[in-house]
């Protein structure tokens, strides 16, 4: 086999190093960073009050890499090894420096030099290693810090709200504006855009363009409150929830004929409806939810679980099985009263204290509870927590 | 906290180079990249002379006439089984040396990584306060030396 030329490739050391990072890509994420249209990634983490409040058991500080709809935690690895980064070098090399590495040729006394150099321009001590957690990465926890409670109390069992003085004078704030808003609760959530808007969805959140520009999650009494009036709004006005609707006609049907203020804001009934209708059916969180259909036993699911965590939130005010069942049923249409059933909640989302009575069990607890069940048995292996990642930069430059 | 932005590899070559990149790259043409960077991990320290204090060379030449970065050769770097003729047999990479100096010897080889390593650096454009991240150049092998170190010749 005819081999390279002897001399070989000369060796050096860049004495002016640069900063790089290592970050070892998962197959996914090398397909989508060799993708002709590869997306901007971003590395996110919490801000530092929703970190307090959102208490991560395996790393006290992190960065989270997020493609547009995946999640990674990057982990700093520590290597024994050096790693350095070579590029083909313009071969800057003081003819007395050379005689460290090059021989004199036996005839001529020249010196043999190779004709082509690499050079070091960067050593590495660590890489950076991307993982996904057992459970994957969910933006409700920090939904839940970050947004208003929304739950107005007022004194008729209606739970109708003070829409008082904004009724007559609305100014609506157009949908950039609300989306601006999203994307700036988001930009503090360290999960990807898609679970940001999954975890969005999923608490009913909304911002009302009409009023104040806030971000809220409803409580639960309050989604209970509009579904029963979605319910009721849909059997006087003959809307079918199973079938397609159009949103606007569902919310027509919750007002009452005279003049009294809206029972909660338009933008909650959305989110309700949102989060209830059927997924293949869902638009994007920017997109005007026009139509909807209720898919029965996700809605059925959604309303059991609702009326417990709106009436039983806690152990201490466990509710009666049976009287539970009877109310849960009276929530649905008619032809849904036979799906009622406990085995029709989900795993671990009630709890019965003893064979009468049942509460409700915040997804938080759940969680909590099957990561201690799976904590025992997952190795103890943990890498330093990576830190802020302005830092890491930072000192990379400096070797 | 602000996000921070990690670009995609972008087509056109990487600003971060201070210096101008040859046109030939010595190496196999499998460790050769669009950037022309290459990873070398060495189960070894190289110990380089500082400017501040160096032991060798006691000229005061930080920088190169051109202006460009000063280098320290170290050694070579030869894949003896290599041959440019036959670029897409790969029994050359079980063996490569590294020669530390003149004598010194390390017996190494080229693996194909894993997982790829994208090679990450601070966008050189980016003038705002928060520094964008680019993705410069995804490499697949590495060249690697284990320790063991034998004198030659």
């Amino acid at each position: 086999m005819a081999t390279q030329d002897a001399r070989g490739i000369l060796f050096t050391h860049t004495q002016h190093q640069q900063g790089f990072r290592l970050l070892e890509l998962p197959p996914d994420l090398e397909a989508l960073l060799t993708s002709k249209d590869a997306p901007v990634l971003e590395l996110k983490s919490p801000s530092s009050a929703l970190a307090q409040a959102v208490v991560d058991p395996s790393a006290l500080e992190y960065v989270n890499l997020c493609t547009p709809t995946q999640t990674y935690r990057i982990r700093q690895v520590q290597s024994s090894n050096s790693l350095h980064i070579l590029r083909p070098s313009p071969g800057n090399i003081s003819q007395a420096d050379i005689k460290v590495v090059a021989e004199e040729d036996e005839d001529s006394g020249a010196l043999k030099i190779p004709d082509d150099a690499v050079s070091s321009i960067a050593k590495c001590g660590s890489t950076l290693e991307l993982h996904v957690p057992p459970g994957g990465f969910s933006a409700v926890p920090f939904l839940e810090k970050s947004l208003q409670l929304y739950d107005p109390r007022s004194g008729d069992d209606e739970g109708d709200i003070m829409m008082d003085e904004s009724s007559d004078s609305p100014v609506d704030k157009g949908p950039a504006e609300v989306r601006r808003l999203r994307d700036l609760v988001c930009a503090d959530i360290p999960v990807c855009a898609t679970q940001c808007e999954q975890g969005w969805v999923e608490i009913c959140a909304f911002i009302d363009g009409k009023h104040e520009l806030t971000c809220w999650r409803p409580s639960a009494r309050i989604c209970l409150n509009v579904w029963k009036r979605m319910m009721e709004g849909a059997v006087l006005q003959g809307i079918d929830l199973e079938k397609q609707f159009l949103v606007g006609d569902l919310w027509k049907s919750v007002l009452d004929d005279d003049d009294t203020p809206e029972p909660f804001p338009r933008a909650c009934l959305e989110a309700v409806v949102r989060k209830l209708c059927t997924a293949d059916e869902r638009p994007a969180l920017a997109d005007e939810l026009k139509w909807a259909s209720f898919e029965k036993v996700e809605c059925t699911r959604w309303v059991g679980e609702t009326y417990l965590a709106a009436m039983a939130p806690t152990a201490s005010s466990a509710i009666g099985r049976s009287d539970f069942l009877r109310a849960w049923k009276d929530c649905l249409p008619e032809s849904w009263r036979g799906d009622a059933a406990l085995s029709k909640l989900q795993d671990g989302s009630y709890r019965s204290p003893d064979p009468t009575t049942i509460f409700f069990v915040e997804p938080s607890q759940r969680q909590q509870s099957s990561k201690a069940a799976t904590a025992g048995s997952a190795p103890a292996a943990k890498a330093k927590p990576t830190r802020n990642w302005h830092e890491l930069l930072k000192n990379s430059k400096r070797n | 906290m602000p996000s921070i932005r990690l670009h995609p590899t972008s087509s056109s070559p990487s600003k971060t180079d201070t210096t101008s990149y040859p046109i030939t790259n010595p190496l196999p043409q499998l460790l050769q990249t669009p950037s022309g960077l290459a990873l070398l991990e060495l189960q070894a320290t190289i110990n380089v002379p500082s400017t501040e204090h160096n032991e060798y060379d006691t000229t005061p030449t930080p920088q190169s006439p051109n202006g460009a970065s000063y280098e320290t050769p170290i050694g070579k770097l030869i894949f003896p089984d290599y041959s440019v003729l036959n670029p897409d047999d790969t029994k050359w990479m079980k063996r490569a040396y590294l020669y530390v100096g003149r004598y010194q010897r390390m017996t190494g080889e080229v693996k194909k990584l894993l997982k790829p390593i994208a090679l990450v650096q601070k966008r050189a454009s980016s003038s705002t306060e928060i520094e964008d991240l680019e993705v410069v150049e995804i490499i697949r092998y590495k060249i690697f030396f284990q320790e063991s170190t034998g004198t030659c010749e």
